[in-house]
C-alpha cells in the first residue's frame, strides 16, 4: 500500500488492528477456559496479562510509519479545541503575533521591494551600472573622483571600442514629470524617461504590442519623434485597445507617435519611480529641462548607463577595460591642449561599476540603514511576543500537567505529546501569520506614504510576493520553533507517577519558574534596549524640529509650475521668461492678503546647483575652497521667505539684464572670505579658477539658512537675480498675512496665473512648512515607529511579569494564607512578592544596559546632534522600564494582601 | 509468577524469531506468540505489547505480508506469510546470529574458566 494510501486506508487499519488485538485475546482467553479456568475469571487474567491494549495499538500505529501524518489532522482538531477552550489566551497569543509577524513581513516588504527585488527584465544577473546610481540630473564638469553620469557622446564612443559588454543600454537620469497629452485632450502629468535605441535589447524588454524604441529611432537628433508607453500607463489610457497604437501624443510642444506597449511589469529602471512613457535619446534637444542649453555637448553628463555582460567576462576585467577607456576616450575631448586641471581631475576620475540587476534605486540611498534597523526592532519585538506566549505556554503546560499525564498513562508515546503541543503552537503561529500579512499589505503601503510625502508617490508594488511570502513562513516556522518548544519538552519531559498522586500539577512548577524567569530578565533586557533606541530617534528629531532654518516657515504658499507646454523662447529670448515671471509675480502681488512674492529656482529641499567661488585678491583657503549653494531668485524672495537682510540691499528692480552683475550672499560666505570687514562692494566669479573673474559684485548680507536639510551644516550660498540669470524658473512662493484664507488665496493665484498665460500650468501646492516637515518624514517615521515598538516591548514584558506573578500568587495562595493566619504584616507579604519582581528588574536592566550602550552605536549617523550614549534617552529608558514593571508587579503584589486565610487554607 | 525461567531478549532478536516462526507457513499473530514459547520450551513468552508491534513493523519493511483467512476457530484472522525480502533476510539473519553466537560463546568460555 503507498504512503499516501495508507494516510486514508487509516479507518480500517484501524479498524483491522482493533481485530486482530481482539482475535488474540479471545484466543487467549479460550485457551485457558480450556484448560480448565472459568471464563470470567479467564478474562480477568488474560487483560492483566496483556496490559494496556490502547499501549500496544499505539506501538503498532507508530511502527508503520504513517504515525506523523495520520495525526496531523488529530492533532489540528483537538489544537483548535484546546485554543477555543481558553479564548483570553488565544486571543492575547494570536494578536501578538499577527502584530509581531505583521511588523516584521511589512518592513520586510519594504526592505524587499527597495533594496532586493531584481528589475523584470531578461537574466538581471548579467546587468552591470556604471557607477552607482547615486546621481541624476546632469553636469558639465571634467570628471574627477567616482564618475556616475555620462555624456551620448562617451556612450557612443564607448560602445564602439569595449570588449565586455554584448550591450549597453542608456537612459537619461533625470527623472522628468512633464506634461502630455493624447491626441489633443488637456495635458496630464506624465513619467517620461529618454532612453537609447539599446535600452530595450540589452534589458531584453520585449513589446507586448507594436514594437519597443529600437537604433532605427536613436539616429540623429529629432530622428524618432515616437513613444513606446508602459503597460500600466497604456492601461490606464487606452484600457488596452491595441487600435490605439499610431496615436499622436503630445509631450511638452512636440507630438509623438506611439509605436508600441512594453511587457506588463515593466515600467523602467528607477526603483521608486515608474515611467509612463519612453522616448528615444534623439527627441533629447526637443526637450525642454533645465540647462538644457547645453545638451549635445560631449561634458553634458546626464546619462546613466548599464551594460549586459558577456557571457565568460568577469565583471573585474569589465571594471578594468571600461575604466581604461574611459580615461582615454574623456581626455581626447578635453582637446589638444588642456589645462593641468582638468589632467588631474581626470587622473582621479573613475568609474565603478556595480551590480544593476536590482536598477537604480535612489530610495536605497536613504533608507538602507533605517529600514535595517527597523528590520531589527521588529525582530526584537516578534523576538519577545515569543518570549510572552513561551511563558504562557508554559504556565498552560502545567495546568494541563494531569492531561498529558494521563494521556501518556493510556499508552500516547512523548513524541506524540510533544508533537500534539508542537502543532497547538503551530496552529498559533499560522493563524498570527495570516493575521499579519493581511496587516502587513495595508501597513507598508501606508509607511511608504508617511516615508515619502509629498505630491510625488512612490511607487513601489507591495503586495504581498514570493520572497515576502516565504520570508512569513520562515518567520512564522521559527517563531512557533522558538515559543512552542521549550514548553513542549518540558510537558512532556515530567515524572508521571508523581503527577498522578498529587492530583494537581506542582511538580514542574520549580523547573518552569527557572524558564519563565529567564525569559522575563530578557523581555527587560530588550525593553530596556528598544526603549533607549526610541528615546535617541525621538530626542534627535526634537533636536531637528529646533534647528533654526533661517527662514520663517510659517505662512508661506508654495506653487510649482510647469511651463513645458506654453512654448517659451530659449537663448537670447529667453529673457522673456523672466518678464513672464515677473508679470506674475506684480499680478498676484495685487490679491488682498498678499504680502510679497517672488520667483525662485529652488526653496528649500528641491534641488540645488553649487560651485566654487573666487573672490578678487582673497587668495584660497580650504574653508573658502568648499563649493558655494547657488539660488536664483526673484525681487521679492527674501522677504517672502522671511530671510532676514544683515548688511547692504537685496535685489531691486534696478537690477537689469544689463546693469552690473550683483549677488547676495549668506553670513557664512561672508565670514570665510572676508572675516574682518564687510564684503558688500567686492566682486567675484563662479569656478574654482572662474572664466569671467569678478564679474559679480556682492550688494547684500542675509543671514544663513538651511538650504538642502535641516541636519547641514553652515553652507555658504549666493543668490542671483532672476533678471541677470534668465530661465523660467517652476517655483513660486508667497507669503500671507497671518489668518487670511489659503483655500481663497490659492484660487485667485491659480486664476490670475491662468490669465496671464494659459499654459502655465500649477502642478502642486503646499506649503513651505509642509516642505520642512517633508524633509524630515525619514527620521519622523522612524520616531514614531521605534517609539511604538518600544511601548509594545515594555507592554509585553509588563504582561509577561504580571503573568508570572499573578501565578506565583496563585500557586503561594496556601502558603500565604498561612503566613497571614500566623500574623505576617500585609506590607512583608507585598515585599515577597514584589522582591521577586525587583531581582528580575534588576537582573534585566544589569543586562540591557550594557547591551543598549554597545549597541546603539550603529545608530550615530540617524541621530541628529546627539550622541548614540545620550545620557537623557537611556535614563529614561530605564526609569519607563523600572516604573512600568513595578506597576505590573503591584497588582499581583496586591492581591497577596488581600487573600483571606481560612480560604486561603481550605485551597488545595 | 513464573519468571526464574523467563528473560528479556536481546534487541532485534524478536524480529529473527518472528520471521523463523512465520517461515514454516502462514500464521496469526496468537499462533506466533504460542510457538515460540513451544519452541523455547515455554523460556520466552513474547508479550503482546512486543509482539504486534513487531509484526506490524515487519509488515510496513515489506518483510511480511498479511491476509485475512478463517482461523481453525473459524473466526477470522490475520495471517501473515513471508515476503521473497523476508526470506533473504532470514537467511542472512540467521547466519549472522549463528556467527555471533559462536563468537560470543567462545569468548564467554575463555572467561568462565578463567574466573573458576
Amino acid at each position: 500500500m503507498s504512503w499516501l494510501g495508507r494516510v486514508f486506508a487509516r479507518k480500517r487499519l484501524e479498524v483491522d488492528l482493533d481485530k486482530e488485538l481482539r482475535f488474540h485475546f479471545e484466543s487467549q482467553v479460550a485457551d485457558k477456559v480450556r484448560s480448565g479456568i472459568p471464563e470470567s475469571e479467564a478474562r480477568r487474567l488474560t487483560r492483566l496479562e496483556f496490559g494496556g491494549i490502547d499501549q500496544v495499538k499505539e506501538d503498532c500505529r507508530e511502527s508503520r510509519g504513517t504515525l506523523w501524518l495520520e495525526s496531523i489532522g488529530q492533532n489540528v482538531r483537538y489544537g483548535v479545541r484546546q485554543l477555543l477552550k481558553s479564548p483570553g489566551f488565544s486571543l492575547i497569543a494570536i494578536i501578538s503575533l499577527a502584530l509581531g509577524i505583521g511588523a516584521n513581513t511589512a518592513i520586510f516588504s519594504l526592505l524587499n521591494a527597495i533594496l532586493l527585488r531584481p528589475l523584470p527584465v531578461q537574466n538581471p544577473g548579467e546587468l552591470l551600472l556604471f557607477g552607482n546610481g547615486e546621481a541624476h540630473g546632469a553636469t558639465l564638469s571634467v570628471p574627477d573622483g567616482n564618475w556616475n553620469l555620462f555624456s551620448r557622446a562617451f556612450f557612443h564612443d564607448f560602445r564602439q571600442k569595449d570588449n565586455s559588454f554584448s550591450g549597453i543600454a542608456a537612459v537619461d537620469s533625470s527623472q522628468f514629470d512633464t506634461k502630455a497629452s493624447i491626441a489633443g485632450a488637456a495635458y496630464e502629468t506624465t513619467r517620461v524617461d529618454l532612453v537609447s535605441g539599446s535600452y530595450f535589447p540589452v534589458l531584453g524588454v520585449p513589446a507586448v504590442l507594436g514594437r519597443t524604441i529600437d537604433e532605427a529611432d536613436d539616429g540623429p537628433d529629432g530622428s524618432g519623434p515616437v513613444a513606446v508607453a508602459s503597460y500600466a500607463w497604456f492601461q490606464r489610457h487606452f484600457g488596452g485597445d491595441p487600435s490605439a497604437l499610431g496615436k499622436i501624443i503630445r509631450i511638452q510642444s512636440h507630438d509623438y507617435t506611439l509605436v508600441g506597449v512594453a511587457r506588463p511589469g515593466f515600467q523602467g529602471v528607477t526603483v521608486g519611480q515608474s515611467t509612463d512613457l519612453f522616448i528615444p535619446l534623439s527627441m533629447e534637444k526637443a526637450f525642454s529641462r533645465l540647462g538644457g542649453n547645453s545638451v549635445g555637448e560631449k561634458f553634458f553628463q546626464s546619462l546613466d548607463l548599464i551594460g549586459r555582460l558577456k557571457p565568460g567576462v568577469t565583471p573585474a576585467q569589465a571594471g578594468a577595460e571600461t575604466n581604461l577607456l574611459f580615461k582615454q576616450i574623456m581626455r581626447s575631448y578635453l582637446g589638444p591642449q588642456p589645462s593641468q586641471k582638468h589632467l588631474d581631475d581626470l587622473a582621479h576620475a573613475s568609474v565603478e561599476l556595480t551590480p544593476g540587476g536590482r536598477g537604480i534605486s535612489p530610495l536605497r540611498f536613504e533608507f538602507s540603514l533605517p529600514l535595517k534597523i527597523l528590520m531589527a526592532i521588529v525582530a526584537l519585538v516578534l523576538l519577545m511576543a515569543c518570549a510572552n506566549i513561551a511563558n504562557m505556554l508554559l504556565a498552560r503546560g502545567v495546568a494541563r500537567t494531569r492531561e498529558v499525564a494521563v494521556r501518556m498513562a493510556l499508552g500516547a508515546s512523548r513524541r506524540r505529546i510533544v508533537f500534539q503541543l508542537l502543532t497547538e503552537s503551530t496552529l498559533l503561529a499560522f493563524i498570527g501569520a495570516v493575521a499579519g500579512v493581511a496587516l502587513a499589505w495595508k501597513v507598508s503601503a501606508m509607511l511608504l506614504h508617511m516615508a515619502t510625502p509629498g505630491p510625488d508617490p512612490v511607487a513601489l508594488n507591495l503586495s504581498p510576493d514570493l520572497p515576502v511570502l516565504a520570508f512569513t513562513l520562515g518567520v512564522t516556522g521559527l517563531t512557533s520553533i522558538l515559543f512552542g518548544t521549550l514548553p513542549a519538552f518540558r510537558a512532556a519531559g515530567l515524572e508521571l507517577t508523581p503527577v498522578l498522586k498529587e492530583g494537581r500539577g506542582t511538580s514542574s512548577a520549580s523547573t518552569r519558574g527557572v524558564m519563565a524567569r529567564s525569559l522575563i530578565v530578557g523581555q527587560v533586557a530588550l525593553s530596556v534596549l528598544l526603549l533607549a533606541v526610541a528615546g535617541l530617534f525621538v530626542r534627535s528629531l526634537i533636536h531637528l524640529y529646533d534647528v533654526d532654518t533661517g527662514f520663517d516657515p510659517h505662512d508661506v504658499l508654495l506653487f510649482t509650475l510647469d511651463s513645458s507646454t506654453a512654448n517659451l523662447p530659449k537663448g537670447a529670448d529667453e529673457i522673456r521668461s523672466v518678464r513672464l515671471q515677473e508679470q506674475i509675480e506684480q499680478s498676484v502681488q495685487t490679491i488682498p492678503g498678499v504680502q510679497s512674492d517672488s520667483f525662485a529656482m529652488v526653496t528649500f529641499n528641491n534641488g540645488g546647483w553649487s560651485d566654487q567661488v573666487l573672490f578678487q585678491g582673497i587668495p584660497r583657503t580650504p574653508a573658502n575652497g568648499e563649493d558655494v549653494t547657488f539660488n536664483i531668485t526673484g525681487n521679492g524672495f527674501f522677504s517672502a521667505m522671511g530671510i532676514p537682510l544683515v548688511e547692504g540691499r537685496t535685489f531691486t528692480a534696478q537690477d537689469l539684464p544689463n546693469s552690473p552683475k550683483v549677488a547676495v550672499i549668506n553670513q557664512t560666505m561672508a565670514r570665510r572670505f572676508f572675516p574682518n570687514r564687510s564684503p558688500i562692494g567686492q566682486r567675484f566669479g563662479i569656478g574654482e579658477t572662474p572664466d569671467h573673474p569678478g564679474e559679480i559684485e556682492v550688494i547684500g548680507v542675509v543671514k544663513d539658512a538651511k538650504y538642502f536639510a535641516l541636519d547641514e551644516g553652515s553652507q555658504m550660498a549666493a543668490y542671483f537675480p532672476c533678471a541677470q540669470n534668465p530661465g523660467f524658473f517652476g517655483n513660486f512662493i508667497l507669503r500671507y498675512a497671518p489668518g487670511a484664507n489659503r483655500q481663497e488665496m490659492i484660487s485667485r493665484v491659480r486664476r490670475s496665473i491662468g490669465e496671464i498665460n494659459a499654459n502655465i500650468l500649477v502642478n502642486n501646492v503646499s506649503s513651505l512648512h509642509e516642505q520642512v516637515d517633508r524633509s524630515i518624514a525619514t527620521q519622523s517615521l522612524i520616531a514614531k515607529l521605534s517609539s511604538f515598538f518600544g511601548i509594545l516591548a515594555v507592554f509585553l514584558a509588563c504582561i509577561g511579569i504580571y503573568g508570572l506573578l499573578s501565578y506565583s500568587v496563585a500557586r503561594r495562595t496556601a502558603e500565604l494564607g498561612i503566613r497571614l493566619a500566623l500574623g505576617a504584616q500585609s506590607f512583608a507579604l507585598r515585599w515577597l512578592i514584589l522582591r521577586e519582581c525587583i531581582l528580575l528588574l534588576l537582573l534585566g536592566l544589569a543586562i540591557g544596559i550594557p547591551v543598549a550602550l554597545s549597541s546603539t552605536r550603529i545608530l550615530k549617523t540617524l541621530l541628529y546632534q546627539l550622541s548614540p550614549l545620550d545620557p537623557v534617552s537611556i535614563a529614561s529608558a530605564i526609569a519607563a522600564v523600572t516604573c512600568m514593571t513595578l506597576v505590573a508587579a503591584w497588582i499581583p503584589a496586591r492581591r497577596a494582601t488581600r487573600i483571606d486565610p481560612t480560604q486561603a487554607l481550605r485551597t488545595e | 509468577m513464573k519468571s526464574e525461567n523467563r528473560f528479556d531478549l536481546p534487541q532485534g532478536t524478536l524480529d529473527l524469531l518472528i520471521l523463523r516462526v512465520v517461515a514454516l507457513g502462514p500464521i496469526h499473530g496468537y499462533a506466533i506468540s504460542q510457538r515460540i514459547q513451544q519452541m523455547s520450551r515455554e523460556a520466552l513468552q513474547v508479550q503482546q505489547g512486543s509482539l504486534y508491534p513487531a509484526l506490524h513493523r515487519l509488515e510496513y519493511k515489506k518483510l511480511l505480508t498479511a491476509q485475512w483467512q478463517p482461523s481453525e476457530t473459524g473466526r477470522e484472522a490475520k495471517f501473515y506469510d513471508l515476503t521473497a525480502k523476508g526470506r533473504a533476510q532470514l537467511k542472512a539473519e540467521t547466519e549472522n546470529w549463528k556467527r555471533l553466537t559462536d563468537v560470543v560463546g567462545l569468548i564467554l568460555k575463555e572467561t568462565l574458566e578463567g574466573i573458576s
